[in-house]
């Protein structure tokens, strides 16, 4: 074990005497960064994708929680029908690749309808999130005590007065953390979205490295972004639940 | 006031209760022995309707509560209910936990709700609770203010699942106080219990319960001292 850090360790020192004493490869490094995010204001390409990331994420989020919630009302009704409906639903979105989804909906259900790409494609990942917070939301109901509902209609509440004031709110501590969980995978998701046509960070990226026929520097500048992007995101998501835990065990 | 006749309830292929007719009038208090597995508390859920009978008809007030049209919320409104887990709503301050259903079903206003809550907690010794969640209170307080929480609502019956089952020993006298406080009130009650002590004092009518029907049922005292029936009394020569 130690023989192996020593040697991880002595590799990294040896990289960086490369990187330190030759001064070709530092002066290369700065050449590719140069060319591939200040010439020509590619970078701007990048800020622009980002914000298509973001915008594709947030909405397709918010349609997600919506269909989710719907869903998960379906699954856990009397009616046979809808529990039906609920359940093909679930079923084919987690039995297809998200790709596919997209492009059918882009192209197929889409075609002949003409909204903003960003739209149209943050529709198509609302949909697909939508079955798999369902899935959260449903479990985070049943995780409340059946005793709850009980106490809740023996009082004369009805179904759906139990459910907002009893139920939910004790579902939504246990919800959260999963739901931050499936909002972060749905971010990295969007990275197809170049498949319909629009410039995310991925897509960006890509531009990138076919305008200067240079790999490393896009690619990792990608990942650097999503990466602190998420960082970001997690660490507040964090704050919020530990105040939320907070404010539920009193 | 209330009434069952023939009342069946089947669980797969385990029938709990296998045809019961029984009348309950205004102001008495029943309370239901039996062993576990007797079908004592399938028998309490089946008369506000947390269980669906299969066949018979349940009236309350000769009304049939579980005819198709009938809206349940409107009759279990009338039922209070307490339950052995208290199943008090632990997001909630005790005093939402009492005013939550009469202010959400329209029956009072926030301040009529708050001042009812108040009286209430007066009753049960708990005034200074009011604002404290349930997580902060003990077995007997959380079964006082479930008490508390059903009688906002100003039922005509109360119905008890076993209230003291769940409680640490000490606590158990408590709880009993306030029911017996309750029945002294005039207040019409269905008591599952293990309270031996409680049945014979306060009940005015006991029912023995076995194998889904009442096999007995008299005056407590009476039932007691000088069971009839064979299963009667194989039954209290365990329990007293």
């Amino acid at each position: 074990m130690s023989g192996l850090v020593c040697s991880l360790a002595g590799t990294g020192t040896r990289a960086w005497l490369l990187y330190a004493e030759n001064p070709g490869f530092w002066q290369k490094f700065q050449d590719d960064f140069y060319k591939c995010f200040i010439k020509d204001n590619r970078y701007q390409m990048l800020l622009g994708g980002i914000g298509v990331t973001i915008k594709v994420s947030l909405l397709s989020a918010l349609l997600g929680v919506i269909i989710g919630f719907i869903i998960a009302v379906f699954n856990l009704s009397n009616s046979r029908i809808l529990r039906t409906i609920g359940k093909i639903y679930t079923d084919v979105i987690r039995g297809t690749p998200s790709v596919t989804q997209l492009m059918i909906i882009y192209f197929v259900i889409f075609a002949t309808i003409k909204w903003s790409k960003w739209i149209i494609a943050s529709i198509a990942f609302g949909i697909n999130s939508g079955a798999y917070v369902s899935e959260i939301i449903r479990a985070g109901i049943l995780s409340v005590d059946k005793g709850q509902t009980e106490a809740g209609r023996s009082l004369g509440l009805n179904a759906s007065q139990t459910m907002t004031n009893i139920i939910i709110p004790q579902a939504i501590t246990n919800i959260f953390p999963a739901l931050c969980n499936e909002f972060i995978t749905l971010i990295k998701e969007t990275a197809i979205v170049g498949y319909v046509g629009l410039v995310d960070i991925q897509k960006a990226g890509d531009f990138i490295k076919s305008a200067t026929y240079k790999a490393f520097m896009p690619l990792i500048g990608t990942a650097v972004i999503y990466f602190v992007m998420i960082k970001v995101l997690t660490l507040l998501l964090d704050k919020a639940e530990k105040r939320m835990r907070k404010s539920a065990m009193r | 006031m209330i009434r069952v006749e023939n009342l069946h309830k089947r669980f797969g292929d385990n029938e709990v209760l296998t045809g019961i007719d029984e009348n309950i009038e205004k102001g008495e208090v029943v309370v239901i022995i039996g062993p576990s597995g007797s079908g004592k508390s399938t028998f309490l859920r089946c008369l506000n309707l947390l269980e669906v009978p299969d066949e018979g008809k349940v009236f309350l007030d000769d009304q049939q509560i579980n005819a198709p049209g009938v809206d349940v919320n409107k009759v279990r409104q009338k039922m209070g209910m307490v339950f052995q887990h208290f199943n008090l709503f632990p997001h909630l301050t005790v005093r939402e936990n009492i005013t939550l259903a009469p202010v959400k079903l329209g029956k009072m206003n926030k301040e009529q709700a708050d001042a009812k809550a108040m009286e209430l907690l007066q009753m049960v010794g708990l005034t200074d609770k009011a604002d404290s969640y349930p997580s902060q209170l003990s077995g007997g307080q959380k079964q006082r203010i479930a008490i508390v929480r059903s009688l906002a609502m100003e039922p005509e019956v109360m119905l008890f699942d076993e209230p003291t089952s769940a409680l640490d020993p000490e606590m158990v006298g408590e709880v009993l106080d306030v029911m017996r406080d309750l029945a002294e009130s005039g207040m019409t009650m269905v008591v599952v219990t293990h309270e031996m002590g409680f049945a014979r004092e306060v009940g005015s009518r006991l029912f023995f319960m076995d194998q889904g029907c009442i096999m007995e049922q008299g005056v407590p005292a009476e039932v007691f001292a000088n069971p009839q029936n064979d299963r009667t009394k194989q039954f209290l020569s365990k329990v007293l």
